[in-house]
């Protein structure tokens, strides 16, 4: 199983398109959304622009690198058969999971430290040593849950139907979520809904560390509860007895 | 047949069936191979040859009632022990690494993996290790599938379609490596679409035709089972329409053709056939009376079976005795 992680690293590594986009983009974008009133104060918010934003595009730019690179991949990868023939070994069902997740977190990590970087020299953003930590690892263990989600929607779509469900996952999750603009300008359903979306507590998470708290427990609570949902129901797609396993 | 039914058998399907919505793929399939045996699974399209390799895989899992039992366990824990080595036409490889990588890979996953150099040896992937396994040639591909079938000390391997491919040469060097595998006393059981690969190299076959089991035996009781030989032979002279109906009557004859005064039969009772040739008077030159190769005895079986099929739809579950004795009537 070692070998089978260390191979989708290797190989996530040497796909050099995909990781530019992937670890570039989202602080293009963090410099886009905040990089004219980063020091705007956002009302009923404890944190300004450059904050808010810093926490939601890292979250983003993981969610792509993670949710986008599993399930296309894995789609692909069922129908070519190898996931046909890695039934065919040894390997046990969480094996594969396992591999995905952390090949999707060696792509997902390089893109939260560029826009933590981007919001230290470009945006002037200054927090306590801990505090920096505590956002990169926030952030990085919180794109775990949608890695999940990845490998869970690769098995449940195939071939042309994977790209719609993924966007769809993909823009509503972050829109409804919060991490494009503050839950407060969005409508009250909306922001109902989103507090319960993993992408609100994810986004949370790292929040809460920049306004100076510890994470909220509820946040991780939910985000827990999702991991578990996504990573059982990818388990569970593997074993279904079906033609394209 | 070479069964010794006194040691275990290395697989058992035992009324084994799949339903596809309303397709009835595998019909009742009972049969056991045992440990040393080389076993070609033969089958026209749409026999459930593929049903068959995946229930007994464990990729699926046989509709109630049925059992695929392999070296006494469940498919599934005969895979994880590492029992079971499979090329699958339809396993695709990991995209995006190297040859050396992927079957190091393999080699690591198996519970008694052999040294990756030895692997990549015995399948000749030697020289193209480093090559990217997108970039590879179709027999090439093969050739690597095959390296992932053979990376561990496995004690059944199941090939479908091993040589898809692949050109003459690397068919031969696949075969000559099939036989020091089957050497060790390994099991293996192969679908092909080749027969002469079947011929040459099974000592068993099983002749699967719309989900059932059709024939059960040697290649030359296969052949021997389809009952029919050819006779050729020249005549003197380009012969009348007289003598060319008479020919047709001959005793056992079941089909003719004429090209000048040269005659082709196809007779299921090839003595007879002759001998009533003589009787006619008749002096034939450069007279053979051959077998069929296992390609017609394996179509002259599948299309009789296809009209007995359409004459009664037999009931489900029947054992392999009597589809034989319906085979051989």
């Amino acid at each position: 199983m070692k070998t089978l992680v260390k191979l989708e690293i290797t190989r996530s590594l040497r796909n050099k398109k995909f990781m530019f986009f992937s670890v570039v983009y989202p602080s293009l974008l963090y410099l886009l959304i905040a990089g004219r009133d980063a020091g705007a104060r956002i009302p009923g918010l404890a944190i300004d622009m450059k904050l808010y934003y810093m926490v939601a595009m890292a979250a983003f730019g993981a969610i792509t690198a993670v949710l986008i690179g599993n399930s296309e991949r894995i789609a692909k990868e069922r129908e070519a058969g190898w996931v046909r023939q890695l039934r065919l070994t040894a390997l046990p069902g969480r094996g594969y999971v396992t591999a995905k997740i952390a090949s999707a977190a060696t792509v997902s990590l390089p893109a939260i430290l560029l826009v933590l970087l981007t919001g230290a020299l470009v945006m002037g953003v200054r927090m306590a040593a801990w505090q920096w930590a505590a956002v990169a690892l926030c952030s990085w263990a919180g794109s775990f849950v949608f890695a999940a989600l990845g490998v869970a929607i690769g098995y449940l779509a195939t071939g042309d139907a994977v790209r719609p469900i993924t966007m769809l996952c993909y823009f509503g999750l972050s829109f409804t979520g919060g991490l494009w603009l503050p839950s407060f300008m969005l409508p009250d359903w909306v922001r109902n809904v989103g507090e319960w979306l993993p992408t609100h507590a994810y986004a949370a998470l790292g929040q809460a560390v920049e306004a100076g708290h510890a994470p909220h427990l509820g946040d991780a609570a939910l985000l827990l509860a999702y991991l578990v949902l996504f990573a059982s129901a990818a388990a569970w797609l593997y074993r279904r007895d079906t033609r394209t396993a | 047949m070479k069964t010794t039914p006194t040691t275990a058998p290395a697989v058992e399907f035992t009324s084994a069936g799949k339903t596809y919505g309303t397709v009835r793929a595998l019909d009742g399939l009972t049969v056991s191979l045992y440990p040393g045996e080389t076993v070609a699974l033969l089958g026209p399209n749409g026999a459930g040859k593929s049903t068959t390799l995946d229930l007994l895989l464990g990729l699926r899992t046989p509709d109630a009632g049925g059992q695929v039992r392999l070296f006494g366990t469940t498919p599934r824990q005969a895979v994880t022990d590492g029992r079971v080595g499979a090329m699958l036409q339809s396993g695709g490889l990991m995209e995006g690494v190297r040859v050396r990588e992927i079957v190091s890979l393999a080699c690591d996953l198996h519970p008694r993996g052999y040294p990756v150099e030895q692997v990549l040896e015995t399948a000749g992937l030697t020289g193209i290790a480093e090559r990217t396994v997108d970039k590879l040639s179709g027999g090439q591909e093969q050739r690597v599938r095959f390296a992932l079938a053979t990376a561990g000390d496995s004690d059944l391997l199941v090939l479908d379609e091993p040589t898809t491919g692949m050109d003459v040469t690397a068919r031969r060097a696949f075969w000559s490596a099939m036989r020091a595998q089957a050497a060790q006393g390994r099991t293996v059981l192969f679908a092909t679409h080749y027969l002469e690969e079947a011929d040459k190299v099974a000592d068993r076959v099983l002749v699967l035709h719309r989900g059932r089991l059709l024939a059960d035996g040697s290649a030359a009781e296969i052949k021997a089972m389809a009952g029919v030989r050819r006779v050729g032979f020249t005549l003197d002279a380009v012969p009348d329409g007289v003598l060319e109906a008479q020919l047709r009557a001959l005793p056992g004859v079941t089909g003719t053709e004429l090209a000048g005064a040269v005659v082709r039969m196809r007779s299921s009772d090839a003595d007879a056939t002759v001998h009533a040739l003589y009787a006619l008077g008749l002096y034939p030159r450069d007279l053979e009376v051959t077998g069929l190769g296992l390609e017609q005895a394996f179509v002259t079986l599948t299309s009789r079976a296809e009209q007995q099929g359409a004459q009664a739809a037999r009931p489900a579950g029947t054992d392999q005795h009597t589809e034989k004795k319906a085979a051989t009537k």
